[in-house]
C-alpha cells in the first residue's frame, strides 16, 4: 500500500543554471492565434533584464547586512539565478529587435526606472541603509508575484496544447521553477531585516500596484509595436477573461487572490508551489540539461 | 555624415509625463522609507554552528569510517531529508562536506561516511584521526540532492556515493515504492555498508544489483538502467564518469529523468600562486595554487558578492586597475574582459590590482 503524498524538501541548495537559447525562427506571438496572451507574456523580456538585474544589485548591497550564514548562502544563490532570468529574458529582447519589434521607447522607460528612481539615489549612512531595506521589501513582494507566476507556467498545459513555441515554454519554465525553489529567500531577508507587517504590506501594495502599471504599458507597447498587428489589435481589458478561460495567461480573480495570500499575516512563500514540482521540471528541462551537459565538459 | 554627426551621442528619447511625476513620488517615498526605517527593530544574528561531539567509530570498508555525532548543547539536531549533506568543521578548521546517512526520524544523532582520500586536501585523513569524544561544529543540514515524488526509482551508487542513497532507499522501502538499487565498486572490500545491502537484498529479493568492477568488470550505462522499474527516475550518486555515463543515457525507454548531487565549485588544478592587491583597503591577499582569487578575497571581505562559482552567472566581476588576467569566465564580453575580472574562476600572470 502507498503512503500518502512524499514530504515536500523544506528547503533546496539554489545554484544558477548556465542556460541558453537558439532563438532563431521565434514567431513574435510564439502562441499561435493569441497576439494578446502572447505579448502579454512578452512584456517579462522587456521588463526583466533590467529588473532582475536590479534584484542582483540590491542583494548584493544586502550582503554585509545579513547576520546568519544560512540565509546568506541562500541569498548568494538568488542572485546568480536572477541574474541568468534577465539574460536569458535578454536574450529574447534582442531577438525581437533584431527582427522588427522596435520596443526601444519602453525598454528606456524600464532602465529609467531601475536605473534611476530605484538605483541607491546617492545617499549615504542611515538614509542609504533604510532605502536598500525598502527596496529589499518591494523585492519581497515582487518574488510573491513570480512564484505565483512561476507555479502557473509550470501548471499550465493550455499552453502546450495551443501549440506554443516549445523553446519558450522551457525559458518560461525553467525560470518558473527557479522562482518557485528561491520563492522563500528575499521574503526571509526581509523578516530577518526588519519583519514589521506595516511595511510589508504597503511595499507589496507599492510594488505589485507599480509593476502592474508597467506591465500594462508594456503589453500596450509591444502590440503596437508589432509589424504584423494592425491599428484595431490593441488589448483590451476583456481579452484576459477569454484567455483566462483558455488557460493561456492566469486571470483577474487568480491576481486578486494571490494578493489576498501575501497579505495575509501568517503568509509563508512555502504555502505557494511546490518545490517537488520545480525540481522535478528542472531535472527534464532540455536547456537545464544542456547546460550539465556543458559544465561538466 | 559630417563628423560633427559621427561623435553625436543620440539623445535619450523624451520620458512622458508619467514618469516625470514618477520621480518626484519617488522622492517622497524615499523620506516614508527613510521615516519608517527609524522604527526597525534590531536585526538579530542568528547563530548556525551545531557544536558536535563524536560518539562513535566504524569502520565501514577499506578507507572508509563511519562517524556518528551528537550534539553537545542541545537534546536534538536540526530536522533533514533523504539527500542532505553537512559542514563538517575539523578542529583543524578545515571544512569538508559529507552526505547524512541515517535515519532522518531519529535526531538525537547525525551519521556520516567518510573515505579516506590521500592527497585529497588533508580534511578527509583528519578525519579519519577523529577519535570517540573529539568535538567539532557542523552547518546545515542543507539540500542539494532532493529526493521527490516519483512513480518509481533507481538508485544507483558507487563506492561511498551510497552515503545519500541509503536513506532514500529506506524511504522508498517504508513508503512502499517500486524501486531497483545498483550498487558499483571496485571490490566488495572498498563498497561501505555492505551488510546493510545485503539485507535490503535478501528482504526485497530482485530489487538489489551488487556490481563490484573486479568481479562485473566496469560497469556501462545500460547495464545499469536495464534495472530500473518502469517509469523509473533515477538517482544516481558516485564517480563522475558513472554519473556522466548514465546522463548521456536519460531519458531512456525504462528512465525518465536523472537526480544527481549538484556542486557549485570545481577544484582547482594546477594554479599558480599570486597576490591580488586591494586598492581601496590598501591591503594583500594571498591566491594559493588550489584555490580561487573568491576564496582568497572572502578572508578579506566576508560579504563579497558572488553566485554560480563557475564563471557564467556575472555576480562576482570587478574592476581590475593592473595585472595580466587569465580569463576563464564565460560571462564577459571582450571589451568588458579589458577592465574586469570573473573572480570566482579567473586567475593572473602575476600581481593583480583589483578595485576593491
Ligand atoms: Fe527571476
Ligand atoms: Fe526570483
Amino acid at each position: 500500500m502507498k503512503t500518502p503524498k512524499r514530504q515536500e524538501p523544506a528547503k533546496v541548495v539554489l545554484q544558477a543554471r548556465d542556460v541558453s537559447w537558439d532563438w532563431s525562427g521565434l514567431p513574435l506571438r510564439w502562441i499561435p492565434g493569441e497576439p494578446f496572451a502572447s505579448h502579454l507574456i512578452n512584456v517579462m523580456h522587456l521588463l526583466l533584464p533590467e529588473g532582475e538585474r536590479w534584484f542582483v544589485k540590491v542583494f548584493s548591497e544586502a550582503l554585509p547586512l545579513i547576520k546568519d550564514d544560512q540565509l546568506r548562502e541562500e541569498v548568494i544563490g538568488f542572485i546568480g539565478q536572477e541574474g541568468m532570468h534577465a539574460s536569458a529574458h535578454q536574450g529574447v529582447q534582442d531577438y525581437f529587435s533584431a527582427h522588427d519589434l522596435d520596443t526601444s521607447t519602453y525598454v528606456h522607460e524600464i532602465e529609467h526606472v531601475f536605473g534611476r528612481l530605484l538605483d541607491d539615489r546617492g545617499l549615504s549612512g542611515r538614509r542609504a541603509e533604510e532605502w536598500l531595506i525598502e527596496r529589499l521589501a518591494l523585492v519581497a513582494g515582487i518574488e510573491h508575484l513570480t512564484a505565483f507566476l512561476g507555479n502557473w507556467v509550470l501548471n499550465s498545459p493550455a499552453l502546450d496544447a495551443a501549440g506554443a513555441d516549445a523553446r519558450m515554454l522551457d525559458l518560461l519554465r525553467w525560470h518558473g521553477a527557479e522562482e518557485v525553489e528561491h520563492r522563500a529567500v528575499a521574503y526571509d531577508v526581509y523578516m530577518h531585516l526588519d519583519g514589521r507587517y506595516s511595511r510589508r504590506v504597503r511595499t507589496y501594495l507599492v510594488a505589485v500596484g507599480y509593476l502592474g502599471w508597467l506591465w500594462i504599458r508594456g503589453v500596450r507597447a509591444l502590440m503596437k509595436a508589432d509589424p504584423g498587428l494592425g491599428k484595431k489589435d490593441k488589448p483590451r481589458w476583456r481579452d484576459l477573461f477569454r484567455t483566462k478561460r483558455r488557460g493561456t495567461t492566469p486571470g483577474y480573480w487568480d491576481l486578486i487572490s494571490m494578493s489576498w495570500r501575501y497579505l495575509r499575516p501568517g503568509y509563508h512563500p512555502s504555502h505557494e508551489g511546490s518545490t517537488s514540482q520545480a525540481v522535478a521540471y528542472l531535472a527534464t528541462s532540455p536547456a537545464a540539461l544542456a547546460a550539465e551537459q556543458h559544465g561538466e565538459a | 555624415m559630417s563628423p560633427a554627426e559621427l561623435v553625436a551621442v543620440p539623445d535619450e528619447p523624451a520620458l512622458g509625463l508619467a514618469f516625470r511625476a514618477t520621480a518626484r513620488l519617488v522622492a517622497v517615498y524615499e523620506r516614508i522609507s527613510a521615516v519608517s526605517g527609524r522604527f526597525r527593530p534590531e536585526v538579530v544574528a542568528v547563530d548556525r554552528d551545531l557544536p558536535a561531539v563524536v560518539h562513535s567509530v566504524r569502520r565501514e570498508a577499506d578507507g572508509v569510517v563511519g562517524l556518528e555525532l551528537r550534539p553537545r548543547d542541545r537534546e536534538h539536531f536540526p530536522a533533514w531529508e533523504p539527500g542532505c549533506h553537512l559542514d563538517l568543521v575539523l578542529p583543524s578548521g578545515a571544512m569538508r562536506q559529507y552526505s547524512l546517512t541515517g535515519d532522518p526520524a531519529d535526531l538525537t544523532s547525525y551519521r556520516i561516511a567518510v573515505r579516506r582520500i590521500p592527497g585529497g586536501g588533508g580534511g578527509s585523513i583528519e578525519a579519519h584521526g577523529l577519535a570517540v569524544g573529539d568535538a567539532v561544529v557542523l552547518r546545515g543540514p542543507r539540500n542539494a540532492f532532493p529526493f521527490i515524488e516519483a512513480p518509481g526509482y533507481l538508485f544507483v551508487a558507487g563506492g561511498i556515493g551510497i552515503t545519500p542513497i541509503l536513506p532514500m532507499i529506506r524511504e522508498a522501502v517504508a513508503r512502499g515504492d517500486d524501486w531497483a538499487f545498483v550498487y558499483t565498486g571496485r571490490s566488495v572490500t572498498t563498497m561501505p555498508f555492505l551488510a546493510e545491502v545485503e539485507r535490503l537484498a535478501t528482504e526485497h529479493p530482485g530489487r538489489v544489483y551488487l556490481r563490484p568492477d573486479d568481479l562485473c568488470g566496469l560497469p556501462n550505462a545500460e547495464d545499469i538502467l536495464a534495472a530500473a522499474p518502469p517509469a523509473a527516475t533515477v538517482y544516481a550518486c558516485g564517480p563522475p564518469a558513472m554519473v556522466d555515463a548514465i546522463r548521456a543515457a536519460v531519458p531512456s525507454e525504462r528512465v525518465g529523468s536523472l537526480h544527481h548531487e549538484r556542486f557549485s565549485a570545481l577544484p582547482v588544478r594546477g594554479g599558480e600562486p599570486f597576490t591580488v592587491r586591494l586598492h581601496r583597503s590598501g591591503r594583500t591577499v594571498e591566491v594559493a595554487g588550489d584555490e580561487t582569487v573568491l576564496t582568497a578575497l572572502r578572508r578579506e571581505i566576508p560579504a563579497i558578492a558572488y553566485s554560480c562559482q563557475q564563471g557564467f552567472c556575472g555576480t562576482c566581476p570587478v574592476e581590475v586597475l593592473a595585472g595580466t588576467p587569465i580569463h576563464r569566465d564565460r560571462c564577459l564580453t571582450d571589451q568588458q574582459r579589458e577592465h574586469r575580472l570573473a573572480v570566482c574562476v579567473s586567475r593572473a600572470e602575476d600581481e593583480l590590482v583589483l578595485d576593491l
